[in-house]
């Protein structure tokens, strides 16, 4: 009986296939790609549209009625608070573990570690703002255990998502705090590890954990569980491990 | 004296032609230049100017102005200009115009005495009558105390009774400080009062040369063909 | 509510400096541009005038990001004035002015550029037949007269500058007291949803813009009834 209601959902469900929409972290947008064709594989009537930003501006932009179905977070909190507040229809779950590393585009000596950033060389420093990116908290928790927080605040530039910071990072400042997820894509091939960028010691900073969450708008929609499903299996897992997260 | 030999091609109201005039001028002369509109009359003035380029030779009292391709620029040259739409400096007064030219006050006390004009040296000259405007125009271009007056049919926009002012005044100025001035006019009755020589330009070219007598009488072939 | 003394006031402080700076630097800038562009007969005109008002069409995004890759310190013109003149052309107010007078070109030299064309040929003609030079022409003829083009040319450069925000945001770096501007503040305020600031910092750009924008069309209005008056 089960298995028939099942598939009668199912082919409702491909018989439905539309458009589901997710709200994707800035961080995780280097790798969604390969994640929607590893999904389109299974369900290749479903059309992922994603929107991509900063955690903090897609949760208000959720909280004010934004018509996002899925939301894949940077951090807990934020899929947290709107879960609290009924806009979430799940509790937040742990999809990937991110990390931070420090990107220049020219050659640094970064077996230093965060001495580096003391260097006269060192003019200007990109990080993603703290009031709206958590790879920005968890870059300023990691300045500040290094007590070096308050001796560089000047030299920091604030992109306004942890994309803005790498276009930053990339352009015209010195070094730049970003997501490591970003360095796997093709066009960032060019960056060496050792030579360009380093993990961020990650004693200095409370692991990033990113929540996944399924709003309102995406309740009892198969197409959405669908997606919410795969990004938990193996094989979502396998690829988002390709990016540097780490996953369970 | 004046040595005008002057070249240009012209694309006018009668069609494209050649302005090609070769003359005399006396120091002193009163000059009026008849013909009808896009015969080039306008176009011999700014020449003059030096306003438009033209091929061939001015020399005005041993002064080069034009030679062949070498031209001097209006700055430089001595020139008194009466536009046709006054041109005065909005932003100014009457007195502030005159002395943009030239900050001799004596003269612009002089000028505005002989034209009536005293009672408005201060005022602005957006507020001005058609008749005042051409007026302080024409002070305006005596500042210069040019070797030449060139004035383009300062007449025609004011009326019957303006026109016989003004015309008044020109002569007066004439008179008075014995300027060489070539005037160009539709107004045969005023051309006649005014000039000590007529020239009549037809498709670029001077067809008629002489005295008033001479053209408005004598010569009536001329002047009734082209209806002037 | 919330307290409207601890309102931080540098981000308009900043907006009104760049503001400022720009529209004086770009009147000197625009200037022969303008006048250049209303007295020439050369056939380069219509791509000169294009040109000067791309950054009209422009997305501010682009504007932004071209600005931010050519000027920046690892580019050569960037590292010119980085590492000659010790300048920094991205990340720096400096940077915003540069990245501002691209941005605000047009609105300068557009009115300026219509004024001039307005004017009567012959009362240039008989400036310089009084004796003067072109430049003496400019500034005591060409632009007496044409005061209503002048003042709308520097207030809505101003304006025009004090709104922007996707230049900015590119280019800036969002340095508090350095290049975050009202525009960034109050797209921050948003973001993290506090509305109460957010609220308060842009009823005061609508305001001042609409007071700027009103104090244009009175003056011209008044400039009209002057030249009407007789």
């Amino acid at each position: 009986m089960k298995k028939l209601l099942f598939t009668l959902l199912l082919s409702l469900a491909t018989l439905n296939a539309g458009e589901i929409k997710i709200a994707v972290a800035a961080n995780v947008s280097y790798a969604i790609e390969p994640l929607k064709k590893a999904f389109n594989e299974q369900h290749p009537d479903t059309k992922i549209e994603m929107i991509l930003g900063s955690s903090g501006k897609l949760t208000a932009q959720i909280k004010n009625g934004a018509p996002y179905e899925l939301f894949l977070s940077a951090n807990m909190k934020y899929p947290q608070a709107l879960y609290d507040q009924g806009a979430a229809v799940t509790e937040p779950v742990v999809y990937a573990q991110g990390s931070l590393a420090y990107l220049s585009v020219k050659e640094q000596n970064l077996s230093k570690g965060m001495a580096l950033l003391m260097e006269n060389n060192i003019s200007k420093i990109a990080i993603a703002n703290p009031k709206t990116a958590p790879y920005g908290v968890a870059a300023q928790e990691a300045l500040t255990n290094a007590e070096l927080y308050d001796v560089l605040k000047e030299k920091f530039v604030y992109g306004e998502s942890i994309s803005q910071t790498v276009t930053y990072a990339t352009t015209a400042a010195d070094i730049g705090f970003i997501a490591k997820s970003s360095l796997f894509s093709p066009q960032m091939a060019q960056f060496k590890k050792g030579i360009n960028w380093s993990e961020v010691d990650e004693s200095l900073y409370t692991p990033i954990d990113q929540g996944m969450v399924i709003l309102k708008k995406g309740e009892d929609n198969a197409e959405v569980k669908a997606f919410y499903d795969f990004m938990l299996s193996d094989k979502a897992r396998e690829i988002l491990k390709t990016f540097g997260y780490k996953v369970e | 004296m004046i040595d005008i030999e002057i070249q240009k091609a012209l694309h006018g109201s009668q069609g494209d032609m050649r302005l090609d005039v070769k003359l005399q001028i006396e120091k002193g002369e009163f000059v009026v230049l008849l013909g009808q509109s896009g015969s080039g009359k306008t176009t011999l003035l700014r020449v003059l100017a030096g306003l438009e380029r033209a091929a061939g030779n001015i020399t005005v009292e041993n002064v080069i102005w034009l030679q062949n391709q070498k031209m001097l620029p209006p700055q430089q040259r001595e020139i008194g200009f009466v536009f046709q739409d006054y041109a005065l400096f909005d932003n100014m007064s009457v007195e502030e115009n005159l002395l943009y030219v030239n900050e001799d006050r004596a003269l612009t006390k002089r000028l505005l005495k002989l034209t009536e004009l005293t009672q408005l040296s201060s005022r602005n000259v957006k507020g001005l009558s058609g008749g005042q405007k051409q007026r302080v125009s024409l002070c305006r271009a005596m500042m210069k105390k040019p070797k030449l007056l060139l004035m383009d049919e300062p007449l025609s926009a004011l009326d019957q009774a303006m026109r016989i002012k003004l015309k008044d005044e020109i002569l007066k100025l004439h008179k008075t400080f014995g300027t060489t001035t070539i005037m160009v006019s539709h107004d045969s009755a005023v051309s006649y009062q005014l000039a000590d020589r007529i020239l009549v330009l037809d498709h670029g070219k001077v067809i008629a040369d002489g005295s008033p007598d001479e053209i408005f009488t004598k010569a009536s072939t001329v002047t009734y063909s082209l209806n002037i | 509510m919330f307290d409207i003394a601890s309102l931080d006031l540098a981000p308009f402080m900043l907006s009104f400096k760049l503001a400022g700076i720009t529209t004086l630097i770009l009147f000197v800038l625009s200037l022969p541009l303008a006048w250049y562009l209303s007295q020439t007969h050369s056939k380069a005109k219509p791509i000169l005038e294009a040109v000067t008002a791309l950054p009209i069409v422009l997305p501010p995004s682009v504007l932004g990001f071209y600005i931010l890759v050519v000027l920046s310190p690892n580019s050569a013109v960037g590292g010119f004035f980085e590492d000659l003149l010790g300048v920094k052309l991205v990340f720096s107010f400096t940077g915003l002015v540069v990245a501002s007078c691209f941005y605000s070109l047009p609105f300068m030299v557009q009115p300026l550029q219509s004024g001039f064309e307005s004017l009567n040929k012959h009362m240039l003609e008989a400036s310089y037949l009084a004796g003067k030079s072109k430049l003496q022409t400019v500034f005591k003829v060409a632009l007496p007269n044409i005061k209503p083009s002048l003042i709308t040319a520097l207030i809505i450069t101003f304006a025009h500058t004090v709104g922007e925000f996707g230049v900015v945001l590119m280019v800036g770096g969002s340095i508090p007291g350095e290049t975050k501007v009202a525009s960034v503040a109050i797209y921050e305020m948003v973001e993290v949803m506090e509305y109460g600031t957010a609220h308060i910092y842009s009823a005061i750009m609508v305001l001042m813009s609409f007071l700027v924008l009103l104090a244009v069309y009175v003056f011209n209005h008044q400039q009209k009834k002057i030249g009407i008056l007789r």
